[in-house]
């Protein structure tokens, strides 16, 4: 899923005119394609497409357990699940990777579930990363496709940037939230924007999550509708998005962000990844 | 008159289709188009979609609907519904068809949606699409009702299979009828048929989901019950809807065996076993039906030969049967009962009723109502066709119409008889011929106008034949036809020689060889076991072992005999000794004696080894037993007994001891002919069920008691034979816990809530109880051993009760007296232990579990103050709001002073929205992010006075 220079010139006039009268008034005034910096990100950097029956473990890290040092306990949201690395929660099958959240009890916890990170295997600076999934659905369903600066040891979060490019509200079906955080403007005061797709779900089809990202900008998309732009202007705090960041595909159950599942969810839950590729510039 | 508008298309329909087949050999002009049906998806939006016709059910209120100009959601005009009043002359419920008789395309849709508002916040019975006064092939009603609020809120009915829905003529239909007693209104506006695209996740299933096994005879049909269809909407709620046979797909494993044909009717047609499984759209439906089929169905006994003038049949291949309205009435709304007069086999007509609640045989309305005056009995066959459990029970009932000849005037009688799961047996014909003198409140039976049956459901499928009256011709029956009276003696008080409802002396011959020419035999009689002693001369009973009596009062005995001039009983103690009792024969019926023990002496109360009888005839006894009569009162004496629970961790019905949920309706009508009444018993407050059949508690609001563990109910019942008590939650969803009675005293039981299932524990809203006799009830409520979380701001921990819980790996909160007064004259303060080995992140957890509203609403105020308590100075304590829809926020503040009462404050001002809310707060004590191992030495805090600014 390229996107040439035409595809984005009429993206950007529907931004802009959501936007920003600035914009709208460049827009009105000059050509597009020359008044943008247009970058064309073609270089497949990582590309797994998830073939065959076992995990890439040269790409993919496995977090097991209930948090870290880092994240503290519920990975930092009281989230309800156990991590863990085994085939029930996380398996690739049919060509895709599959994630399946379990109502049991297992290690204290009453949810299992599976999170995987590419830290120190594939970190990467600007580019495109997207990722081709089909979401789970039922209240208290939390699978989210981010990024995480990959200095977060040394610098701590939230001055590493976060950057998530799919979270999505089991309870919701038919919404997803693409946000930055970062110093200043993390956990609630993250910078995102919702996208509604109109007469269709999430749950019941595969759809593409991607983002754009370069020195000045991270542009959401899915599928082919580029919705929001966020740039140094729009954080109230330190742009901290010029540094490589590692991958992180996971399916929470419960936590802050979703509240916790109730009697009309059913479980188990699948989130199917068809694929995750990574592009960076063209040069 | 408005039907004719409505033929009109199907006459254009007609000559296009004669157009068409005459027209070979042309080629179609433009102006002859295909026939097809309009795809126009509106129904209502500012008035009548083209097409659109309003029927009203026949017997329900015609004035309930009307065009609303002045209330809308949008545009000029909206649909406005007015239930009317219970026994609202003109019709007591609201409820209307809404067809366009000449079909409509909607397989382009995927969805009815509505705007909808009620002048209260009611639960519409019945509502949906696919009614078309026809076969109501794609028939969908929502599940459990629509429940309104009184705001404008827009629902969603999902289309199950658009693509069946070529021609549909029913676009909109409702039933609705008054809310305890009393109409109300409401709307609905932009009514309309949409493709939304975000119905999903579809979960079909046929047999409430659960995959059953039936058997079933050749020739016999089944209709696959509770087709229903469970989808996930847009805003990511679930709504389920009953969905007409006719959309699904069904498969029999084995067509040899049995077929199913489009509307779900299953049909065995060779011995063997097949499994019947469904499909919706594609979709598997979850549950299943195995059909055994097992040769030829047995039929209902042959009624005895009577002379016909001593019969009025209402239902019997036997007799000829008096005209009827109809044997199912299909009453609306409430009827769930389907079939009727729809089985026969091997030429004998059967009445088959499924999903049976109640149904009624009414001759009163088309035809004339029946006299049976002169009539001694009531005769049905009845059997039933499923499990039965404990609970389960069948109710007949005979309304007489009155002098007016019309049912509902204000003329009408009524009374019933009543079979329970003791009487009734799966799979076996039991006949019953019922005098009417058990029909007792039957003043009149001039005017017989209908015969109901009621099972509220325990029992959905029965077979019922050879419905009649008849006459005792001659000198009376030769045996009883019913059985003999159901002991109400507690067990504790009795030593049973022969009996069903008691523990017998085992080891007891009851015919032991004296050489007697009685014919001894055990005969069952409507249920019940019976001893028949037949050309009696004299007869023995050698007790299994010597019994000591002299405890017992009294010698107990049902006998029946038609034909006997003599009859006595004899005591017998060993060496022997035996003394004897005559008895009055013959008798009216079963008679029931209570000899006292001393009439027998001198016979050796403390060593009885044997009975016997002697006189002549054919004797029926039953119920043979010894027993005292306890302490014998008919009412308590003391009060129940006080509980004992923490009021924390109780949600009281009926105490003195709780505050009792508010607006608890104690007697609401739900047709019963309970007595209630409140009275003091030794200054407590007691609820007196007299005459109980059933009744009925509303509580006040819906109950969340899934922290609860039991349900405790005291309770005290001498003259009682059977209590059941219900917990119902909203749907209905009920389950019966069947209550030990009669009782010695009070009884206190505490009832796991978990034997209620599946009952939804956290929308409780009524209990009901069941049974006879006079029960006294106290102490209702709800309980639980682990602590109740129900704090609220501010929280003083003056009450004693501690709502918070500690966490992790050991910490403890307990609430206890003030240990240190100097800087906080509280009395009660909240110790938190964070012992060695705990989480280092322990603290304590304010949770909202079983409060109805938000724990912290952040409108009243975003800082928070609490009063700690810390051995040691320097300490860290993090407060942190959680746990709901938005972001969780901490704020860190320091313990400067140890060993003293300091308040911190702490403000989430700059960080929260402030008009969230939040479930709960947690407080962590000495929270070291430094060191993130666990507790090396173990502390204790103290924490008081939480409040919000």
């Amino acid at each position: 899923m390229l996107y040439n220079s035409k595809d984005k010139q009429g993206l950007f006039i529907s931004i802009g005119l959501l936007y920003s009268t600035l914009l709208l008034t460049l827009f009105s005034g000059c050509n597009v394609d020359e008044m943008q910096t247009v970058v064309n990100f073609t270089n497949v950097t990582m590309e797994d497409d998830f073939e065959g029956s076992t995990i890439n473990n040269s790409l993919w890290n496995f977090d097991v357990g209930t948090g870290n040092a880092i994240s503290g306990q519920g990975w930092g949201n009281n989230e309800l699940q156990y991590y863990t690395d085994r085939a029930e929660n996380i398996t690739v099958e049919d060509g895709n990777l599959k994630i399946t959240a379990i109502k049991e009890s297992f290690m204290a916890s009453g949810y299992t579930s599976a999170r995987i990170n590419t830290a120190g295997k594939f970190e990467q600076e600007y580019g495109r990363f997207e990722a081709r999934i089909q979401l789970p659905w039922g209240q208290g369903l939390w699978p989210a496709f981010w990024l995480l600066g990959n200095n977060i040891d040394e610098v701590s979060w939230p001055q590493c940037g976060e950057i998530d490019i799919m979270e999505y509200r089991g309870q919701a079906p038919t919404n997803l939230l693409g946000s930055v955080h970062g110093p200043g403007y993390s956990a609630g005061n993250a910078i995102g924007k919702n996208y509604k797709l109109e007469n269709d779900r999430f749950d019941t089809g595969f759809h593409i999550f991607g983002i754009e990202w370069g020195p000045d900008y991270i542009n959401y998309y899915v599928d082919d509708v580029l919705y929001n732009q966020i740039t140094p202007g729009d954080v109230n705090g330190e742009w901290v998005f010029d540094h490589p960041f590692y991958i992180i595909i996971n399916l929470a159950v419960g936590g802050n962000f979703v509240g916790s599942p109730n009697a009309s969810t059913v479980f188990p839950q699948t989130m199917l990844i068809d694929y995750v590729r990574v592009y960076s510039a063209e040069n | 008159m408005q039907n004719i508008k409505y033929t009109f298309p199907n006459i254009l329909l007609l000559l296009a289709f004669m157009f068409l087949a005459v027209s070979c050999g042309r080629d179609l002009s433009d102006d002859a188009t295909e026939a097809t049906f309009p795809k126009n998806g509106d129904v209502f939006i500012d008035d009548f979609s083209p097409g659109l016709e309003y029927l009203p059910y026949g017997d329900s209120n015609f004035e309930a609907f009307s065009v609303d100009t002045d209330i809308k959601y949008a545009g000029s005009a909206s649909m406005r519904f007015d239930v009317p009043n219970e026994g609202d002359p003109k019709g007591a419920y609201a409820g209307a068809i809404f067809p366009d008789n000449g079909g409509r395309n909607l397989t382009e849709f995927d969805a009815l949606t509505f705007w909808a508002k009620g002048t209260e916040a009611n639960t519409v019975n019945d509502i949906g699409f696919g009614q078309d006064f026809g076969e109501n092939k794609y028939e969908v009603g929502i599940e459990n009702g629509l429940q309104l609020t009184t705001n404008w809120k827009k629902y969603t009915i999902p289309i199950p299979d658009p693509s069946k829905l070529t021609q549909e003529k029913g676009l909109f239909w409702y039933a609705e009828g008054p809310q305890d007693g009393k109409g109300y209104s409401f709307w609905i506006d932009d009514l309309q048929f949409v493709k939304l695209g975000t119905i999903a996740q579809p979960r079909p299933s046929i047999y409430d989901g659960t995959n059953v096994t039936v058997q079933t005879f050749l020739g016999l049909t089944t209709q696959i019950p509770s087709t229903r269809l469970t989808v996930n909407l847009e805003e990511g709620i679930d709504r389920t809807v009953n969905v007409a046979a006719g959309y699904f797909e069904f498969t029999s494993s084995d067509l040899n065996v049995a077929t199913v044909d489009e509307l779900g009717l299953i049909t065995a047609v060779s011995n063997g076993t097949t499994v019947v499984t469904a499909k919706l759209n594609g979709v598997d439906a979850v549950g299943s039906v195995t059909l055994e089929v097992s040769g030829t169905f047995e039929n209902a006994p042959m009624p005895p030969s009577r002379n016909p003038d001593d019969v009025i049949s209402i239902f019997s291949n036997a007799y000829e049967d008096e005209p009827v309205d109809y044997y199912n009435g299909f009453w609306a709304p409430f009827q769930t009962t389907q079939g009727g007069n729809n089985l026969t086999v091997n030429a004998d007509d059967i009445l088959s009723y499924s999903e049976l609640n109640f149904v009624g045989i009414q001759f009163s309305e088309n035809v004339p109502t029946i006299d049976v005056s002169q009539m001694t009995h009531f005769h049905f066959d009845v059997q039933v066709r499923e499990e039965v459990e404990p609970g389960d029970f069948l109710t007949v009932r005979l309304v007489d119409a009155g002098a007016d000849n019309v049912i509902g005037g204000n003329d009408d009688t009524s009374s019933e008889i009543t079979l329970t799961n003791t009487e009734l047996k799966e799979g076996e014909w039991l006949s019953l011929d019922v005098p009417f003198t058990s029909f007792g409140s039957l003043s009149s039976r001039s005017h017989l106008g209908q015969i109901i049956f009621v099972t509220d459901a325990t029992i959905e499928n029965i077979y019922v034949d050879n419905v009649y009256f008849y006459k005792e011709s001659g000198g009376g029956s030769s045996e009883p036809t019913t059985a003999a009276p159901s002991p109400l003696q507690d067990p504790d008080d009795v030593i049973s020689v022969f009996s069903d409802a008691f523990t017998n002396i085992s080891g007891t011959d009851l015919n032991p060889n004296w050489g007697q020419a009685t014919m001894v035999s055990e005969t069952t009689i409507a249920g019940n076991n019976t001893l028949l002693y037949q050309g009696l001369n004299f007869q023995g009973i050698q007790l299994g072992s010597s019994q000591n009596v002299s405890g017992m009062e009294f010698l107990h005995i049902d006998y029946w005999t038609a034909n006997s001039s003599a009859l006595n009983t004899f005591l017998i103690s060993n060496g022997p000794v035996e003394a004897a009792n005559a008895m009055s024969v013959p008798t009216n019926g079963w008679v029931s004696i209570d000899i006292p023990l001393g009439s027998f002496s001198p016979v050796d109360l403390a060593d009885i080894i044997q009975l016997k009888f002697d006189g002549n005839g054919d004797i029926y006894l039953d119920n043979i037993y010894f027993y005292s009569e306890g302490n014998g009162s008919t009412e308590p004496t003391q009060a129940a007994p006080t509980p004992m629970q923490d009021p924390g961790m109780v949600i009281s019905v009926y105490s003195d001891a709780y505050t009792n949920i508010g607006g608890t309706e104690l007697n609401p009508n739900w047709g019963q002919a309970t007595v209630v009444s409140e009275i003091f018993i030794d200054g407590n407050n007691t609820l007196l069920y007299s005459g109980l059949n059933y009744q009925g508690i509303q509580l006040g609001s819906s109950q969340n008691v899934t922290g609860m563990e039991f349900l405790h109910i005291d309770y005290w019942a001498a003259n009682s034979s059977a209590l059941n008590t219900f917990l119902i939650s909203n749907g209905p969803v009920e389950l019966a816990f069947e209550m030990g009675v009669p009782t010695n005293g009070w009884v206190s039981i505490d009832i796991p809530l978990g034997s209620f299932s599946p009952v939804d524990l956290a929308d409780i809203i009524q209990l009901k109880f069941d049974g006879n006799g006079d029960i006294y009830l106290d102490n209702i409520y709800f309980f639980g051993n682990e602590i109740r979380i129900e704090p609220e701001l501010p929280l003083t921990f003056e009450d004693g009760i501690n709502s918070v819980i500690a966490f992790d790996n050991g910490a403890t909160a307990t609430v206890i007296d003030n240990p240190d007064m100097s800087g906080n004259t509280s009395t009660k303060v909240l110790e938190f232990s964070k012992v060695m080995g705990s989480a280092w992140y322990s603290g304590v957890v304010f949770d909202e579990t079983l409060r109805t509203t938000p724990l912290i609403d952040l409108t009243n105020g975003t800082v928070f103050t609490i009063k700690i308590w810390s051995p040691t100075p320097g300490v860290i304590v993090r407060f942190q709001l959680e746990g709901g829809a938005a972001p969780a926020y901490e704020v860190f503040q320091t313990v400067n002073d140890a060993n003293q009462w300091v308040t911190l404050t702490y403000d989430f001002t700059s960080q929260v929205n402030a008009s969230d809310t939040y479930p709960r707060f947690s407080v962590f004590p000495d929270f070291d992010t430094s060191n993130q191992n666990p507790v090396a030495v173990g502390a204790i805090y103290y924490i008081d006075d939480v409040s919000q600014q």
